[in-house]
């Protein structure tokens, strides 16, 4: 992609350096007006955008279907609008009704696909020894064995965690405090990762990097 | 200065140095290696040589947005590239609402498209919504889904898309995501008719990703902006995330080197303290 020549993506390629800027502000110096302008200025844009498009998504998907004759549409079309009883409270019991096919719905579909990947596959693949692997491959078995199991004996609340179940469940908190750190610190290098990108953007506005 | 005073500095000391330090290596690039890790290697496998065949149809879902544009954008064209070099058709879709400005990026990305004829060899259908229900609908039906693709023409009117029906006319999907939409492809695609399934993912997914390619569901992961570089060695052709894997490294050797100096300053006021 080359730097862009027409006069409105100039424009709008410093008012993104800019505003980035003055989001930026915050950290590297504190709360101030421009900080706040650019906050409320994303917020409103990306809610308007939102609404935009989802609001043409009903059109192409539902209302325009139902203008050339299918029917049946109109289904969709009258449950989207009693959600919108949720605004007034002597009627907010209408509103459930949506809701409650909507999560039936969810509920359904998702078992319909739930249990071969999530379930069956993810424990035949914990449960299957290597074949012909390494030191490390074993290591990894033995080591995931004993995390599902101790894990998993962290969340039997029906019996007290002493006695027998001291020690494992002490290991299954072990090992859920390793993997929510592994989450955590894969959520901090996205955001990383988010950074080099405005710092890559930073630059080729300048032109001091190709673009 | 005592060591102490280490767990106390001003964390905009440490913002300043970060956004400056990460600027560096994109003006002066270092050229850290990079291993092709088997996860990405399977999913370049996936799109390559026999497993992809002239004429097939493949689905492209943008489920990530302009802010994770340095995490999947590079992987996402890399593989674009290589169904285009093996004569596939894409059939592209978003479940992001900016779906539209990625799309205009990878055609500005993948050179590949200067050759290709729109709704001949590629077809962008546009925004869709309804989460797991609006994927498993796609699987049985979808035209119902996108009645017309983004610029308005009736899906029956475009000859890439004659005689494309539901699952059974797709080759397979690439999945790339913020969310969990390679998951909704797993459960109402790959686990019920046995769709080929990939996943271009931003590293938070990593953790939930890699298991599913262990298990099989996925055929390939690619892990955020590394899995983008690992996947631009492996074309041969360097593009952003090469550039930007010295500036993320930097950023990650930073990082570690804070936690060094805040876990000292605390230990040695620890000590003090005892003292």
């Amino acid at each position: 992609m080359a730097y862009p020549t027409a006069t409105l993506d100039v424009i709008g390629l410093w008012v993104g350096w800019f505003l980035m800027l003055m989001i930026y502000s915050l950290p590297l110096y504190k709360e101030n007006v421009a900080y706040r302008f650019a906050e409320h200025l994303f917020i409103g844009v990306t809610l308007a955008i939102t609404a935009i498009t989802n609001f043409s998504n009903i059109m192409r998907m539902c209302v325009t279907p139902l203008m050339q004759g299918d029917i049946l549409m109109i289904v969709p079309l009258i449950l989207g609008l009693m959600i919108f009883t949720m605004l007034i409270p002597e009627y907010r019991w209408i509103s459930r009704y949506p809701i409650a096919i909507m999560v039936g719905a969810g509920f359904g579909l998702g078992i319909r696909g739930t249990i071969k990947p999530n379930l069956q596959d993810a424990i035949i693949d914990t449960i299957t020894a290597p074949t012909g692997g390494g030191l490390v491959d074993w290591f990894n078995y033995i080591w995931v064995a004993v995390g599902l199991v101790c894990s998993i004996l962290y969340f039997m609340l029906t019996y007290e965690h002493s006695g027998v179940l001291k020690t494992p469940t002490r290991i299954g908190r072990l090992f859920l405090m390793i993997a929510l750190g592994g989450y955590f610190g894969n959520t901090v290098l996205f955001r990383f990762t988010m950074l080099t990108g405005r710092a890559q953007f930073f630059l080729q506005v300048l032109k001091l990097i190709p673009m | 200065m005592s060591l102490s005073k280490l767990a106390d500095i001003d964390r905009r000391v440490f913002y300043w140095i970060l956004f400056i330090a990460l600027m560096v290596p994109f003006l002066s690039p270092i050229g850290f290696p990079i291993t092709i890790a088997p996860n990405t290697q399977d999913l370049y496998d996936g799109v390559t040589g026999d497993e992809v065949g002239e004429g097939e149809v493949w689905i492209l879902n943008f489920g990530y947005g302009v802010s994770a544009w340095s995490e999947c954008h590079p992987a996402v064209t890399v593989c674009t590239k290589a169904l285009f070099r093996e004569g596939a058709k894409i059939i592209i879709t978003g479940t992001h609402y900016d779906v539209e400005l990625t799309y205009n990026k990878l055609l500005d990305t993948v050179p590949d498209f200067d050759d290709k004829v729109y709704g001949e060899d590629y077809v962008f259908l546009g925004y869709m919504t309804g989460g797991e229900s609006v994927v498993a609908q796609l699987g049985s039906n979808i035209a119902s889904v996108f009645p017309q693709d983004h610029f308005q023409t009736p899906y029956d009117d475009i000859p890439m898309l004659e005689g494309i029906e539901d699952h059974s006319d797709i080759a397979g999907v690439l999945s790339s995501d913020t969310g969990d939409y390679g998951g909704h492809f797993m459960t109402q695609w790959q686990s019920a008719y046995g769709t080929k399934l990939a996943e271009i993912g931003i590293a938070m997914n990593g953790s939930t990703d890699l298991p599913r390619w262990q298990a099989g569901n996925f055929f390939g992961v690619s892990v955020g902006s590394r899995g983008g570089a690992e996947l631009e060695l492996l074309i041969g052709e360097l593009g952003e995330a090469t550039t930007a894997m010295d500036s993320i490294s930097v950023s990650h050797l930073l990082l570690i080197l804070a936690i060094i100096l805040g876990n000292i300053g605390v230990i040695t006021d620890k000590l003090g303290g005892k003292n």
